[in-house]
């Protein structure tokens, strides 16, 4: 089945792999395969060789690299048909472009609540901030997305209702596809080729669509330790907690573990004291059957309810209420259901609990496939002066030895670790160190011969050292190369991990030239920004060059996978 | 400028046998000989401890050589556990003992003391069995600031710990004749006379300027220092409160129709020994006679000169001059150190050493001045709800009319005082509760006598200045009832054999021999002129 060189390369594999490792590769393609991913199981699409050559841009906004993965299959299927195609991540692309180009797709995902892609968000904003003339541009959106996230696929909608606005033709209408990307992406780059504005095609008719499960896999596991990692006298709480399963759990470093966390009972209850009596005994939501009860407890949001929210149901009520965001049962109370509004009208406005995501802090080689840790910060905030704690992590909190966690895995291919040979710097403040807990581990246990340096940082030395007895080990023993860390408040003036890094910045820049691959994670708003102003400020020191040529070399990392961003 | 002013002769012995036979056990030396030689004069690798940001301990070989800087590297024994569990490594930190012969502070002294008490360690100040005090739980970054603040009122922790000679006591009491002054300056000029010369300490604390490329030369340590700690005690008669012979040089200031007209050196003194190590035990100096005034500077730099050349440098444990004493025999070593000095001893002259105890209240000396010696439990300089000290202490200071003398029974002297400003200090000491304390407290609390042990001693086996005052509430009811509660007993508590409370001199003293448990020392005198001995062994309250 294999072609012969190709079972050559899997052979050698399997022969240098020790008995663990061959177990951890079935157990992984086993679950790949069943999962579909992109990434294993290529396959052929025989498509009528076209006459014209195609000028065609291919565009891609990823975060995971799922995106990216269909972008490159679509591209070399165009290539093979000898085509001349320009494949290039949206953030590379120069939007002022678009109007002059005749032949575009673009495949991208979406993320946080709703938005596109970081790296698609200028391509985004160039799109919604002005009218533009799009008449001659043909092109197709297929638009990646999570069912169980409140808003489906939203960016890539977005973008194909702009583009159609501003009066360029679909070839295809948009197509969106789940979590099971595989066959919706496979029949999507048939359509494609099929579609193409070619003789060949013009009296095609486009394929029936192909819609994708969820394709979700859900783990049960119970939590077997549950550690707060502050000292005393710290203003933060971070839990480690390792979850334990009886079935093998597949995945790799750089992975997050994603939960949909349920509400609270006492929460519920009272929601469901504030509803119209139940007509009927069960729902069916999504094609799945709910008691009341259930519904509210697993499905439903009923916190922080967006302001969209908020304004469907003004109407329901037909009554004028502030546009701020509140839990459902202070909504409920304060403006109560009119008699004509039933439970269905209710529960339609209502959107699903977003998942949440746990980078994971554990290894599969160091921790076997039945533990799995995360590090999970309580979140704390304050509205008008009262604290309050956030849902998910909150929950996290709350767990005890032997609660029980429904979990699944969600890739990040992006954020995988390189060949062992090859050196990695990792910038992980606060629980930004989980991801890079996992990836020390893993090479200190395949004896990797890449050296390893972590930067880390938070509030005080003394109580917020997350993991510090186990870094400092793997530093004693050389499977840290290098350890800095930045506390925050242990002195007068605030010391971050960027002004560690700068004060590193001649060794720092070596290490990149000598190709070590680049990993931020942890907060995006401000730790994000400033290590990456401070590697740029580093690059264009160090190698003399202005701010454009850093910022050129940066994105050059980036494609070529060497620097690559978790963060949140 | 730590040279004597007078010619010592540091030359080799007239034993006329070869040095290394009279060495105790063969063997090579211990490997902190390595450390001190290979040290560059103290400074080892401690400035890049420093930066070492992923820890706050510093590296293998600094623990040792910062002793020599007058500090200690220790950790919370009470937190270890919890700790580990939460993945963090122990909670270190540094204790800093001041090297203050005869343990006087000024009031602006007090002040600096008080402010780094609070801001860089933690807030009680602890008063030392040898008449200095120690700030405990100072974090790696704030040694500098802690060493800084100090230096701007000229107070250092040279050699306050270390294989060199260590704070010189003096007895504390009320300068009651102008003879005080005269020997106070004694222990300040055998304080400088022994100092190491090394200006590692400026460099690595007060960031000053390396003064030459090469290193230091030090006639006395050389680059090997002593091989062990170094104590020496001057006491006036009729006062014993330094313990004159439990110290390796105990010096007895001898007094003739209001002169000072000498010393009685003694030599040998030690309490430290190790449960199970039949080799070790406490020892009581040896009287070796009476020299003039001028020659005592000599005839202590020649001890100290044969305890560094004779002393065993294989083991540590028994490195101390009271067994370089022993193996030499007494005799033997007092002709060594009078071949090196150019003195002859003569005959020890009389005295009386018969009170050890300090004198609490007030009393008014030759001058005319005041002075208030008051009742500090366990040494333990700090605020509760029946009396403040901390307080009482920065509110005196702040007046500038008095001057702070530690006691080596771990209590204080606030002294010098014109008698016009006796009532204001009074009327704080009453203000805060310290006059009641030590009016209201019993003999045997008011003499007892505890070492730090848990929780920032490595080396405790037992709670020592924790648990006494609780003992002591019960030992008081038994005494009430034997109707012994005015007697001047004296009761110490060490939380291991070291001996830092100097238990075995005492009439009673517990040794600490596992949590919980101590060893009983009876038979000890009231003067500190015959050790105890063991009576009962792990006994549990
Ligand atoms: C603070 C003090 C006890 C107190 O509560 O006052 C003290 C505290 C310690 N002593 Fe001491 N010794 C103290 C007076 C003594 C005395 C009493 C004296 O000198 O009059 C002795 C007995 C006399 C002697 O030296 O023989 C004493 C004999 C020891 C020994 C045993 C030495 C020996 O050669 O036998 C050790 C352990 C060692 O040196 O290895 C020791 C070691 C220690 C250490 C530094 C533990 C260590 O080595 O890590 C203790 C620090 C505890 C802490 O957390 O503060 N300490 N130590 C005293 C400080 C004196 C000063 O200001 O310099
Ligand atoms: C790829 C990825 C990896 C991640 N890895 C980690 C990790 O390793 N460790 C970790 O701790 N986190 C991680 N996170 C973040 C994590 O997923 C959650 O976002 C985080 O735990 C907060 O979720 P929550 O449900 O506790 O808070 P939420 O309830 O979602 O609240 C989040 C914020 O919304 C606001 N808010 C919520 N409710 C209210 C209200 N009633 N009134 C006003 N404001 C409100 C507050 O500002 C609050 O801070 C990761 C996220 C991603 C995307
Ligand atoms: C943090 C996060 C937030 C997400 N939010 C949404 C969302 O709001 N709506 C949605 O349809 N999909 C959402 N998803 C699902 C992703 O779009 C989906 O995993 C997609 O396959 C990722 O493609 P990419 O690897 O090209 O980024 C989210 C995924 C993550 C990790
Ligand atoms: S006697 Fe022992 S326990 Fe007490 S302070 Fe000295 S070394 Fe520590």
């Amino acid at each position: 089945m294999l072609a012969e060189q190709k079972l050559q390369s899997f052979k050698n594999i399997i022969q240098e792999a020790s008995r663990d490792e061959i177990i951890w590769m079935s157990g992984f393609l086993a679950a790949f395969s069943e999962k579909n991913v992109v990434a294993v199981a290529p396959t052929e699409i025989e498509i009528a060789t076209a006459t014209e050559k195609l000028v065609v841009s291919v565009l891609y906004g990823t975060e995971t690299g799922n995106s990216k993965k269909i972008a490159s299959k679509l591209a070399s299927v165009l290539k093979s048909k000898q085509h001349k195609i320009t494949i290039k991540s949206l953030d590379q692309y120069n939007s002022e472009n678009l109007a002059k180009e005749n032949l575009v797709f673009i495949i991208m995902s979406t993320h946080g609540d709703g938005e596109s892609p970081a790296a698609a968000q200028k391509f985004y904003d160039y799109l919604h901030t002005k009218k533009h003339d799009f008449t001659h541009l043909k092109y197709a959106v297929l638009a990646l997305g999570d069912s169980s996230y409140p808003l489906f696929c939203k960016a890539g909608e977005d973008v194909n209702a702009k583009l159609l606005e501003y009066g360029a033709k679909q070839i295809l209408p948009l197509e969106k596809s789940d979590l099971d990307i595989y066959g919706v992406s496979e029949a999507w780059i048939k359509d494609v080729i099929s579609n193409l504005p070619t003789a060949a095609n013009a009296l095609q008719k486009p394929q029936q669509k192909k819609t994708a499960k969820n394709g979700k896999r859900f783990y049960k596991g119970v939590v077997n330790t549950h550690i707060n990692l502050n000292d005393k006298g710290s203003a933060k709480e971070t839990f480690h907690i390792e979850i334990g399963t009886d079935e093998a759990v597949y995945y790799l470093p750089g992975d997050a573990l994603g939960i949909v966390p349920p509400n609270a009972d006492e929460e519920v209850n009272e929601i469901i004291s504030l509803l119209p009596v139940l007509e009927a005994g069960t729902f069916n939501y999504k094609n799945e059957i709910f008691s009341l009860f259930d519904l509210f407890k697993y499905k439903l949001n009923i916190l922080h309810l967006p302001l969209r929210i908020i304004e469907k149901y003004a109407k329901l009520i037909q009554s004028e209420l502030p546009l701020v965001r509140v839990d459902l049962k202070n909504i409920l109370s304060l403006y109560p259901l009119t008699g004509n509004v039933s439970l269905r009208d209710i529960i339609s406005i209502l959107e699903p609990i977003a998942p949440r995501l746990y980078s994971i802090s554990s290894s599969p080689y160091a921790h076997g496939n039945n533990e799995i840790h995360i590090t999970v910060g309580h979140n704390k905030f304050s509205v008008n002066n009262t604290n309050k704690y956030g849902f998910c992590s909150n929950h996290f909190a709350g767990l005890h030895n032997g609660d029980e966690v429904t979990f699944y895995i969600s890739e990040n291919e992006r954020f995988h670790l390189p060949d062992s040979a090859k050196d990695i710097i990792m910038i992980g403040p606060g629980t930004g160190i989980a991801p890079f807990r996992s990836f020390i581990f893993h090479r200190d246990d395949e004896g990797a011969t890449g050296r390893n340096w972590l930067f880390f940082g938070d509030q005080h030395f003394h109580s917020d050292f997350l993991y510090q007895s186990e870094l400092l080990s793997f530093f004693d023993t050389g499977s840290l190369t290098k350890l800095n860390t930045a506390f925050s408040r242990d002195q007068k003036e605030k010391l971050y991990v960027q002004h560690r890094m700068k004060q590193q910045s001649k060794e720092l820049f070596n290490w990149i030239e000598n190709g070590a691959h680049i990993y931020i994670c942890g907060c995006k708003n401000t730790m994000a920004k400033d290590v990456e102003a401070a590697l740029i400020d580093i690059i264009i020191n160090e190698a003399g060059i202005d701010e454009q040529s850093a910022f050129e070399y940066l994105s050059k990392l980036e494609e070529e996978g060497r620097y690559a961003k978790d963060v949140y | 400028m730590n040279e004597p002013d007078i010619q010592l002769n540091d030359s080799a012995s007239n034993l006329g046998i070869p040095r290394h036979s009279w060495r105790g056990k063969e063997g090579e030396e211990s490997s902190m000989e390595k450390v001190k030689k290979q040290s560059n004069a103290l400074r080892g690798t401690l400035k890049e401890s420093l930066l070492d940001e992923h820890t706050g301990a510093i590296r293998e070989d600094d623990r040792a050589l910062i002793k020599f800087h007058g500090m200690y590297m220790q950790d919370d024994r009470d937190r270890r556990e919890e700790r580990a569990a939460k993945k963090l490594e122990h909670l270190y930190s540094f204790m800093i003992r001041l090297r203050l012969p005869g343990g006087l502070l000024t009031s602006q002294q007090w002040l600096a003391l008080h402010e780094v008490s609070e801001q860089y360690a933690s807030p009680v100040i602890k008063i030392t069995t040898r008449q200095t005090i120690q700030l405990h739980g100072v974090l790696k970054h704030n040694i500098k600031p802690t060493i800084k603040e100090f230096d701007t009122v000229k107070l250092d922790s040279i050699a306050a710990c270390g294989d060199v000679n260590r704070n010189v006591t003096v007895s504390a009491h009320p300068r009651f004749s102008p003879i005080y002054e005269e020997v106070f300056s004694y222990a300040d000029k055998l304080s400088k006379l022994l100092l190491p010369k090394t200006n590692a300490y400026y460099e690595i604390w007060l960031d000053k300027e390396k003064i030459s490329a090469e290193q230091e030369k030090d006639e006395l340590y050389q680059d090997r220092y002593f091989p062990r700690k170094f104590k020496i005690a001057i006491a006036i008669p009729p006062y014993n409160d330094v313990d004159v012979f439990t110290n390796d040089v105990g010096i007895i200031a001898i007094i003739e129709n209001n002169k000072l007209i000498g010393f009685n050196v003694s030599a040998g003194g030690g309490m430290g020994m190790t449960h199970g190590n039949a080799a070790t035990y406490p020892r009581l100096a040896s009287m070796l006679g009476f020299v003039n005034k001028d020659e005592l500077l000599k005839v202590v730099y020649a001890i100290a000169t044969t305890q560094r050349d004779f002393g065993d440098r294989s083991d540590r444990k028994l490195a101390r001059l009271k067994y370089t004493v022993d193996r030499l025999g007494v005799d033997v070593f007092k002709n060594e150190v009078e071949t090196r000095s150019g003195i002859q001893f003569t005959n020890a002259k009389n005295y009386e050493l018969n009170i050890r105890h300090d004198e609490y209240g007030w009393h008014q000396n030759y001058e005319g001045l005041f002075y208030y010696t008051a009742f500090v439990e366990t040494g333990r300089i700090r605020d509760d709800e029946n009396v403040q000290y901390k307080k009482a202490f920065y509110a005196i200071a702040k007046t500038g009319n008095a001057q702070f003398r530690f006691t080596c029974n771990q209590n204080i002297i606030i002294g010098d005082i014109l008698p016009e400003h006796k009532n204001e200090i009074e009327n704080i000491l009453l203000q805060y509760g310290i006059i009641q304390v030590t009016k209201n407290a019993s003999p045997v609390r008011r003499n007892a006598v505890a070492c730090v042990a848990f929780n920032t001693c490595p080396l405790a086996l037992a709670e020592a200045q924790r648990y006494l005052p609780s003992l002591i509430d019960k030992i008081e009811i038994i005494l009430n009832n034997y109707n012994l509660n005015n007697e001047e007993l004296s009761i110490r508590m060490t939380g291991c054999p070291n001996g830092c409370g100097r238990s075995v001199a005492a009439e009673i003293g517990f040794v600490g021999t596992a949590y919980g448990k101590y060893n009983m020392h009876i038979g000890g005198d009231a003067a500190g002129k015959r050790l105890n001995k063991i009576y009962k062994e792990n006994i549990e309250e």
